[in-house]
């Protein structure tokens, strides 16, 4: 029982554990959390209706930058549902190339999640070093594709860059690296006790409650449930490729630090398998300029979870609906369940945990009217 | 204490920082900065503007004018002009420090030069 | 006679020179945590960022002052000049020339009294600032000071017991005297206050009243301009504090070496000691307030007992 009503704390829409805007009103007692109010939308930008003004060529690039951490992803799925659409078929060699620059965006936004899951916990320090690691990726990806973050490699009906003999021999030379510097950082984060302390037994989610709430990606896979879009639903070539659908059953915010981090190791290996197997061949088609009346749904396994699109053609050179559903808002419902019951101090780590992404999330705004 | 000896490691090693701007930048070689148009290869065919997602390119068929108009502050460096063009007279080149101060700075004009133009109109 | 005092007191070895020492602990503090981070620090004021403290003092003095509407006004504007002032009381009263401004017995007590005193300030800072934030990070505070009071004045102690003195000029005297250090004498007693003093001076893994990523700025969140330069400059000199407290009392303090006078001896001391500090403030993650109070209880005030037993049993000098 507490001394009278609880404080009110406000977090956000700029809070420095947020890296995007959105509000959280949390009711305290004491020291543990009561109540979450959550209020989204505050980086609505009307995406979804500029979708309907442009041609499909020019809506890749919206699609590109509806998030900067994911933006392959947002291509990647974006040119699956037009090409879906059409239909087209695109040539081995763009799909292996997609690929690649899929697991490099995977690795690069592991990375810079577990930079701030450290940062969050006040250990500063291995948020630099992992930070430094990352840039190397983005150099990577800079030569490859032309840019850091949005890359625009992909176009409707292939990829626009080929990865060249030495490109490849560069990249597999820097995954031994960044491979074994991943596997030393969770030699440090599986052993440091201030660390452990901040975050095993944080946020628990348990497997039941996961499913019901709709919670995607590594979150969900930290509660125990294999669950992975790129071995359900094989989109691209993973249906050739081999890998391991990381789980563990910790349920909690270190669980989901070792499901990433194991992530990226996991990723490493695909890029080898990949270059190693890198079909030869053209790397694009032409796509025609006006897509018949036809629906369709993309998914795929974005660094955050699971990302949809959905597109509806009229005939003409414009689509007529486009809808993103991204992996945060699925997320959203269980960050705020797992909210409850914490302390003051856990907030940032059970948001961190999520590994939110706001601005690929908000695609409507909620206006509540004060009487 | 996990960390102890890598800390204490990177205590003697160089700082990963580069003192950009007094040290020059990493400049991979296939970085997209800004466009430059060749005139003597361009055909004035509308091509690259139709291709342009954010309308940064205008096309100024005829008159004293005629030529290619490019805002600099519209364009996202994507790349798709060149790759629309049939003559190859677009390069993406690795020039990425384009900050300026003034707005009418930002919008640069390529002349087709005039006799090239009336031949042009000729065929 | 008088002249001398107010030479002193105000000049060296007295505020000019403790303004100058806490800017330059500053700058070390700074450039060894980026170093260990693999990054530069500050770099381009003045020879290698030496001047950075001082060009952020200057700034922060320049900037506009923006009081919250419901504070209370008065606690709110004075507790600045508090913070800023105290830690000065409590550098007079240690060694840093070889005999301090102001000695008598009972100057640890006196040290301990002004660190409570500390802390009482961030309380009050916290709570006169009406938000949330504030009052959550003033709590933080005071419980903070709960839990490592205790250790922190064990561990001065057991220096006292040794010594037979309570005076700090003294205890620093008998080091040099016996040529033996607190260092090795009382090993579990400089870790405890090693630890103790990251607490009292909110570093990681202690920084918990102002978690950044939690509670914003915590107690300090509401202030800016002019106040936030004395909280930072108050800051500085707890540095100062806690680093020549430490050579002092467990370094041997300052003793002249050949031709070196004293204070410089003690100067490179109190370095070593800043060093330590910024190294293990690199190296950890952030507690939880709970965790915190519990681990101080649980470990550190027990081994504290121990080593003030083995003090009373003639081990440890």
């Amino acid at each position: 029982m507490s001394y009278g009503s609880t404080i009110k704390v406000p977090f956000g829409p700029q809070h420095p554990a947020l890296k995007e805007p959105e509000y959280f009103l949390f009711e305290v007692d004491g020291d543990i959390v009561v109540k979450v109010t959550p209020r989204i939308g505050y980086v609505h930008r009307g995406v979804e209706k500029a979708f309907e003004q442009e041609t499909y060529l020019h809506n890749l690039y919206l699609a590109e930058r509806i998030c900067g951490i994911c933006s392959h992803a947002h291509t990647t799925c974006y040119t699956q549902t037009v090409e879906g659409l059409i239909p087209l078929e695109v040539p081995p060699r763009a799909v292996y190339i997609r690929l690649i620059m899929a697991e490099l965006e995977r690795l690069h936004s592991h990375s810079l999640w577990v930079g701030i899951a450290a940062h969050e916990a006040g250990f500063d320090t291995l948020f630099m070093y992992l930070w430094r690691d990352r840039e190397m990726i983005m150099d990577l990806m800079e030569e490859i594709s032309g840019n850091r973050v949005t890359h625009a490699i992909n176009t409707i009906g292939g990829v626009r860059r080929d990865i060249t003999n030495e490109q490849a021999n560069k990249i597999k030379k820097f995954m031994d690296r960044f491979e074994g510097n991943v596997k030393e950082y969770m030699k440090v984060l599986e052993t440091e006790q201030t660390f452990l302390k901040r975050t095993k037994g944080v946020g628990i989610l348990k497997p039941r409650d996961a499913i019901s709430l709709c919670a995607v990606g590594p979150t969900l896979r930290a509660s125990g449930i294999k669950s992975d879009v790129r071995a359900d639903d094989p989109y691209l070539a993973y249906g050739e490729i081999p890998f391991n659908v990381i789980t563990h059953d910790g349920c909690d915010v270190y669980a989901r630090t070792i499901v990433r981090c194991e992530e990226m190791i996991e990723s490493a290996n695909i890029i080898r398998y990949a270059l190693d197997h890198l079909p030869e061949g053209k790397i694009r088609v032409p796509p025609p300029r006006t897509i018949a009346p036809n629906e369709s749904v993309g998914r795929v396994e974005a660094p955050r979870g699971e990302l949809i699109h959905y597109a509806r053609s009229n005939g003409t050179a414009k689509p007529e609906r486009y809808k993103v559903r991204s992996p945060t808002l699925g997320n959203l419902a269980s960050v705020c369940q797992t909210l409850i019951g914490a302390h003051v101090a856990d907030i940032p780590m059970i948001l961190a945990g999520i590994d939110p992404c706001f601005s690929c999330m908000d695609r409507m705004t909620i206006t509540v009217k004060k009487a | 204490m996990s960390l102890f000896r890598e800390a204490a490691r990177q205590i003697f090693r160089k700082p990963a920082t580069v003192k950009y701007p007094f040290e020059p930048g990493i400049v991979p070689p296939g970085l997209r900065g800004r466009p430059v148009w060749d005139m003597e290869k361009c055909i004035l065919c509308v091509l690259c503007q139709n291709a342009c997602p954010t309308a940064a390119i205008k096309m100024i068929p005829k008159g004293p004018d005629a030529g290619i108009e490019y805002h600099l502050d519209r364009c996202i460096f994507c790349g798709e002009c060149a790759d629309a063009c049939p003559r190859k007279a677009i390069t993406m080149t690795t020039n990425f420090e384009l900050a300026d101060t003034s707005r009418s700075n930002m919008v640069q004009h390529y002349k087709k030069p005039q006799q090239a133009q009336t031949q042009a109109a000729k065929t | 006679m008088v002249l001398y005092e107010i030479v002193g007191v105000f000049i060296y070895p007295g505020m000019a020179f403790l303004f100058g020492l806490a800017f330059l602990y500053e700058w070390i503090d700074r450039k060894f945590f980026a170093r260990v981070q693999n990054r530069i620090g500050p770099l381009y004021t003045g020879r290698s960022g030496i001047l950075q403290p001082v060009a952020d003092f200057i700034k922060l003095l320049s900037k506009e002052d923006i009081v919250p509407a419901s504070c209370e006004r008065p606690v709110f504007s004075a507790i600045p000049i508090v913070y800023a002032t105290l830690p000065l009381i409590a550098l007079f009263v240690i060694p840093i020339t070889g005999s301090a401004l102001i000695a008598f017995e009972g100057d640890v007590i006196f040290l301990m009294f002004v660190s409570a005193l500390i802390t009482l300030t961030v309380f009050l800072a916290g709570w006169s600032s009406a938000g949330s934030f504030s009052r959550i990070g003033g709590i933080r505070s005071a419980l903070q000071m709960l839990s490592y009071e205790i250790p922190f004045g064990l561990a001065l102690i057991g220096p006292a017991i040794s010594a037979h003195s309570l005076s700090l000029t003294k205890i620093a005297q008998w080091q040099a005297a016996n040529s033996s250090w607190f260092l090795w004498l009382q090993p579990i007693g400089f870790a405890a206050v090693l630890i103790s003093l990251l607490a009292e001076l909110e570093l990681v893994p202690f920084d918990i009243p102002e978690a950044e990523t939690e509670i914003v700025a915590g107690w300090l969140t509401e202030y800016g301009g002019r106040r936030l330069a004395l909280f930072r400059l108050g800051k500085d000199l707890e540095l100062v504090v806690a680093s020549t407290l430490v050579a002092s009392l467990y370094l041997g303090g300052a003793q002249p070496l050949f031709f070196i006078p004293p204070v410089v001896i003690l100067i490179l001391k109190s370095i070593i000691v800043l060093l330590l500090i910024s190294f293990v403030r690199a190296i950890f993650a952030r507690f939880r307030i709970d965790q915190m109070t519990s681990g101080m209880w649980t470990y550190l005030l027990p081994l504290m007992i121990v080593q003030i037993l083995l003090v009373q049993f003639g081990i440890g000098g």
